[in-house]
């Protein structure tokens, strides 16, 4: 007899414990939407706004490390007197060497594409054209010799092969950039 | 408590002749907020505290210093007739009915905001400073040229907000533009209307809410009290009354200003029926589960 009331006593008490904490209270409502809404006034920053910025971040990381896109979380958090933008990745994968070396060269493919048809476009005198070539082919030696520093820092990711590894970037920002 | 303040005074008034007021804008952003009340109370607690206080309204158009200080039928002149070169600085200068420390320098109520400039309110706070120790504007709701006027002479700033959202995120907007002015050297956040019962059932924004998410030094925190209303009334500053707990959070804030270390009063209300019951119920829940 005692087991069953105790038993019926804490189904009773669990209940109340879950309606509890499945409602939000009033206080906490009003902390996370006014945080929320202090975060765009304090960046100027819409919400179309930091979705944009969100795929344009996830479109350049993914060409170094396979992350898990939907986790991504994009955030800004008061630290004191600063606002930090916080940018939490949960990785899924490193990727080989080769994989990240063809999507960047790839890229710099497209990018000096883009430039040549802009310079083609804007120009029409025939030496200023030699001479932007000539440039051109300066810039796209250095970048390739960016390339090659590159799959160093590749390497040591790679060593650590957890997968759901998170990483952590905070770029500081000054809170004065409110006008 | 009042003993040690008055030896405070002593030492100050001993550093020497030479008056250099302080000039602290009280400011808030939106509306409703108790801007004017906490101006109408803090002078007078700095007056009645030995200072030598002025109070400047900059509301133009919409003037009500005057009603809270009891001082309505008293005013001659205004803060434009100065401007406009009708009256000297001293004679627009209205005394208070007890206190002889202060002052107020009414705002015109049949003017617009463009009727003083802010080169003009900052000459007008200089002359000020070689005859006051403290000089409190009271600033206009809004963000727009009253509220760059009645700054223009101030170094320092009190922000009054409420635990409300609305009053929060205008607040925070307030402490932007402060940040953006040189002039401004500090600025304080004095929390208006605290409502400790509702705060303790978690259906308002504590004082730490407030203070983590605006990040800003706290000066005071006012309860909510229904004495505002009738003091208002009556055009007599809550200070006066030492019963109240408003008044007497607002003359902490004021010996806080002075220099003194005042800790916050304590809000809690556990004393009443309700919460010695509570506190039964409490206990046998928590023998129940032993």
């Amino acid at each position: 007899m005692k087991d069953i009331f105790t038993d019926l006593y804490n189904k009773v008490l669990g209940f109340f414990r879950q309606t509890e904490k499945t409602e939000e209270s009033a206080k906490e409502v009003a902390c996370n939407r006014l945080k929320f809404v202090l975060m765009q006034d304090r960046t100027n920053l819409t919400p179309e706004l930091m979705d944009r910025m969100r795929k344009e971040l996830i479109e350049l990381l993914s060409r170094y490390v396979e992350m898990d896109k939907e986790a991504l979380e994009l955030g800004f958090e008061q630290e004191g007197n600063q606002m930090a933008l916080m940018l939490s990745i949960p990785v899924l994968r490193a990727r080989e060497e080769a994989e990240i070396e063809a999507t960047l060269a790839e890229e710099d493919a497209k990018k000096a594409e883009a430039e040549t048809a802009e310079e083609n476009s804007d120009e029409t005198d025939s030496e200023t054209e030699d001479d932007a070539k000539e440039t051109e082919e300066n810039e796209s030696s250095e970048e390739e010799a960016e390339i090659t520093e590159t799959p160093d820092t590749e390497q040591d990711e790679s060593e650590n092969e957890n997968p759901e590894e998170t990483v952590k970037t905070s770029s500081k920002k000054a809170k004065a950039s409110k006008k | 408590m009042t003993l040690t303040c008055e030896k405070v005074i002593e030492k100050d008034n001993k550093k020497g002749d030479i008056m250099s007021g302080r000039v602290i804008v009280i400011t808030s952003g939106k509306g409703g907020v108790g801007k004017t009340t906490t101006n109408a109370n803090i002078g007078t607690a700095l007056a009645k505290a030995g200072k030598k206080v002025v109070m400047i309204d900059t509301d133009l158009g919409l003037r009500n210093l005057d009603l809270l200080l009891g001082l309505e039928n008293r005013i001659v002149y205004t803060i434009v007739d100065v401007v406009e070169g009708r009256c000297k600085l001293r004679q627009a200068l209205v005394k208070d009915k007890k206190n002889p420390n202060l002052c107020l320098l009414a705002a015109a109520q049949t003017r617009d905001k463009t009727a003083v400039t802010e080169e003009q309110l900052k000459e007008i706070c200089e002359e000020l400073k070689k005859d006051f120790d403290f000089i409190l504007v009271d600033c206009p709701a809004g963000i727009e040229q009253g509220f760059q006027n009645a700054v223009a002479g101030a170094s320092e700033a009190i922000v009054v907000t409420t635990p409300e959202m609305s009053a929060v995120r205008d607040a925070d907007r307030i402490i932007g533009l402060l940040e953006a002015r040189e002039e401004i050297k500090s600025y304080k956040l004095l929390l208006n209307r605290v409502r400790p019962s509702m705060i303790k059932s978690n259906d308002m924004m504590s004082v730490d809410d407030v203070v983590e998410i605006l990040s800003a030094q706290l000066i005071g925190i006012i309860p909510e009290d229904t004495g505002i209303i009738t003091s208002t009334n009556k055009g007599e500053p809550i200070v006066n009354d030492e019963k109240s707990l408003a008044g007497q959070a607002y003359r902490n804030v004021a010996r806080r200003i002075i220099g003194e270390d005042v800790p916050f009063l304590d809000l809690d209300e556990e004393t009443g029926v309700v919460a010695k019951v509570k506190k039964f119920f409490a206990g046998l829940i928590g023998k129940e589960k032993q």
